[in-house]
């Protein structure tokens, strides 16, 4: 992010925590490690040759690398790596995106074994594998990084940052994939740099490396031999603000705005009929770099052992909400709709002071039902424009001390 | 086309149904439309990306859907087999919903491919069509138009493949399928005929089938589902479509399929009154395996 112009609104130190009392840092805060803030990021030029020896150097050093490959019918996945001939850079959107690699889609978080009376515990592995991700989108890497608000915010989420402090993410700036695109709209960009520790911007010949975090920084001091002196740097900026337009013309939207709608109008009547061709799938839940919402099961394997698992969830269905009683709280597909973007787009602003959303379109690309999203913040920002609602400057509800379900006073931890 | 707004107006304008459910030109492609006022009719299209199975929005389990009365959906004629089936369960009053069979000569893979068919981009479902004219509509619209392009079956290929497989080669197969599946259920909300109020997966007490998605338990829910299935899949593709892993879950329904025909000589039908052999017994069933 060289400086000028691209930093995201939401992206200044919008943590919430224990505001009032003493300062609490979140647990791992990316921001920290920036180096280029203000002063543009250092830059460096990876040449194509060098780029694969690079992937070489690093699968050689025993470092897992991920990559987006081709998973047929013109798409791609982000998968391990055995060789650089395996990556599939700047092709299509990943079908799902880079959260597995920090939320596994179901993870163990201990196992348990009955011996007679006794009760054995054992805890997950709490090491993880060293990993570079290559080749990432910037609308997914960014999404890393605002889950770290979540992850740490009441509850230090070992296994989460525990991969995370093990990864690398070296992004490459983004053409537009399609209509579905709308980073800009959500103060981002297809050459966003949040979340990212190298941001590559392909030029003729290679690539433009802007270094903007000490893990990126040491990556590329590892392998010095790999990156040379910067390049011209005026091709790579205008391949990213080509991309920047390109994508701007799909949605223009103000998040504040609608930020402030929907606080104003949880029953306004366009929810009654938002969601009639929504399947509640869950489709958008699961290819979603953001959503993040999990369950957690004991699984017993026989008589005398079982795992604790968790597993991701969506609150596109009936039984995420489903009470003991029988009572629903979220009767019907348009209320889970309503909850999907009321989460996205005001409820996580408000605790953390971000968008729970890097307008990577997967959802509106998945869904079989054709709900998009980007048509519906269209529709969000023209009535948040016709019917303007009073926003507070700063955000209006401030994070209960111990967490959405734990108020006691004094606030135990 | 026209035919079809016209009819869609005036049967909201009469007021015979209160909601009209067909497709539309949406930002990527075609999808499902919902039209309640007849002035909103002219928004309704059908062409050869209309690949939806629009009978999936008549399951009892669609509670927002309910309060419009009674509805009027547009079908094509592979879509009747879905409406017939939850007729057959007793999940659909047959008059409690309008027909709009439009006639059809083939759809894309997907509702966001576009131009003419060809044997290259033609749904496979759609080889050897035989319901061109949708059957037991209570309308049916538009110019008979010709056969799809004709070629081989992929899937029947596919599965002839798998099945000349030894049994470990084809299990390693599907271990790495539905290794992949992240168990978010679109294939199971997206089928017309996956009606259960409470299905067998989000049972927890106890747990049938554990929800995570490992392949132990993957491999338990996809075979749950396709046994529960067996003749009564219509091999629509939607769970297909809809799965965001990619997992070629139609392989499974055809191959259930032909099981089922080769058993009990039963191939799903647009007939409601034809049992289906999940909910029937025949004296000469066979039952070989019973041991």
């Amino acid at each position: 992010m060289s400086g000028e112009g691209k930093k995201p609104p939401m992206d200044t130190d919008g943590h919430r925590y224990g505001k009032g009392g003493e300062e609490e840092k979140p647990q791992m805060d990316t921001d920290e490690h920036r180096l280029g803030e203000g002063g543009g990021a250092t830059t460096r030029f990876l040449g194509r040759g060098d780029l694969e020896k690079l992937v070489a150097e690093l699968l050689g050093a025993g470092t897992r690398v991920v990559a987006p490959v081709d998973a047929g019918k013109g798409e791609t996945e982000y998968r391990v790596v055995g060789q650089f001939t395996d990556a599939k850079l700047g092709a299509a959107l990943p079908r799902r995106s880079l959260k597995e690699f920090f939320l596994p889609p179901t993870e163990e978080l201990f196992r348990w074994r009955r011996d007679g009376a006794g009760l054995e515990l054992q805890e997950a592995p709490a090491s993880f594998p060293a990993t570079v991700i290559l080749g990432a989108f910037p609308c997914d890497a960014a999404a890393v990084q605002t889950l770290d608000k979540v992850m740490g915010w009441d509850y230090r989420d070992d296994p989460w940052f525990g991969r995370r402090e093990a990864t690398t993410i070296v992004a490459l700036a983004c053409n537009g994939q399609d209509g579905s695109c709308f980073c800009t709209a959500v103060g981002l960009g297809p050459d966003a740099a949040r979340g990212s520790d190298l941001l590559l911007t392909a030029v003729r010949d290679g690539y433009e490396v802007q270094v903007l975090t000490a893990k990126g920084a040491a990556l590329v001091g590892r392998h010095a031999a790999r990156f040379a002196e910067a390049c011209d740097e005026d091709p790579a900026r205008n391949v990213r603000r080509e991309a920047c337009t390109r994508v701007s013309s799909n949605l223009q939207a103000t998040p504040e705005k609608i930020r402030g709608w929907l606080q104003a109008n949880f029953e306004h009547p366009i929810w009654k009929g938002i969601a009639l061709r929504c399947h509640g799938c869950g489709a958008c839940a699961a290819v979603c770099p953001t959503c993040h919402c999990f369950d957690i099961v004991d699984e017993p394997e026989g008589l005398a052992e079982g795992a604790r698992r968790r597993n991701w969830d969506t609150c596109q269905t009936p039984v995420f909400t489903l009470h003991a009683s029988g009572h629903n709280p979220r009767a019907d597909q348009n209320a889970r709709i309503r909850q999907r973007l009321n989460h996205k787009f005001r409820i996580y602003q408000e605790r953390f002071g971000e968008l729970l959303c890097t307008g990577c379109g997967r959802c509106a690309r998945a869904c079989p039902g054709g709900m998009d999203l980007p048509e519906l913040l269209g529709a969000l920002e023209k009535l948040a424009v016709s019917a303007p609602v009073p926003v507070p400057a700063s955000a209006p509800v401030p994070a209960p001390a111990g967490g959405a379900f734990i108020p006691p006073p004094g606030g135990a931890r | 086309m026209k035919e079809l707004q016209d009819l869609a107006a005036k049967l909201l304008a009469e007021k015979t149904v209160g909601l009209v459910i067909g497709w539309e030109q949406g930002p990527r492609g075609a999808r499902p439309a919902f039209v309640a006022d007849p002035k909103d009719a002219g928004r309704l299209i059908f062409d050869n990306r209309c690949v939806h199975n629009l009978a999936a929005y008549l399951s009892p389990r669609r509670p927002h859907l309910r309060g419009f009365g009674r509805i009027a959906v547009a079908v094509k004629g592979c879509d009747v087999r879905a409406v017939a089936g939850l007729v057959r369960e007793s999940q659909l009053k047959r008059e409690d919903v309008v027909l709009l069979g439009v006639r059809c000569g083939g759809v894309h893979d997907e509702p966001t491919d576009a131009g003419p068919l060809t044997a290259e981009n033609l749904a496979d479902r759609c080889v050897g069509c035989e319901v061109r004219e949708p059957p037991r509509c209570d309308h049916v619209l538009g110019e008979l138009p010709p056969a799809p392009p004709s070629r081989d079956g992929r899937r029947a290929g596919r599965i002839a493949e798998l099945d000349a497989l030894d049994h470990a080669a084809r299990f390693a197969f599907w271990r790495q399928e539905l290794s992949r599946c992240v168990r978010c259920n679109a294939c199971r909300q997206v089928c017309p005929l996956c009606t259960c109020e409470r299905c067998l997966a989000d049972k927890t007490d106890p747990p049938w089938i554990e929800s995570s998605p490992h392949t132990r338990a993957n491999f338990a829910w996809h075979a749950t589902r396709a046994l529960h299935l067996a003749g009564r899949c219509v091999d629509c593709g939607e769970c297909e479509r809809a799965c965001p892993a990619g997992i070629p879950l139609n392989l499974i329904g055809r191959k259930v399929a032909a099981v089922v025909e080769r058993r009990f000589g039963y191939r799903t039908t647009d007939d409601p009154q034809v049992p289906a052999p999940i909910g029937a017994w025949k004296p000469d069933d066979g039952q070989e395996f019973i041991r």
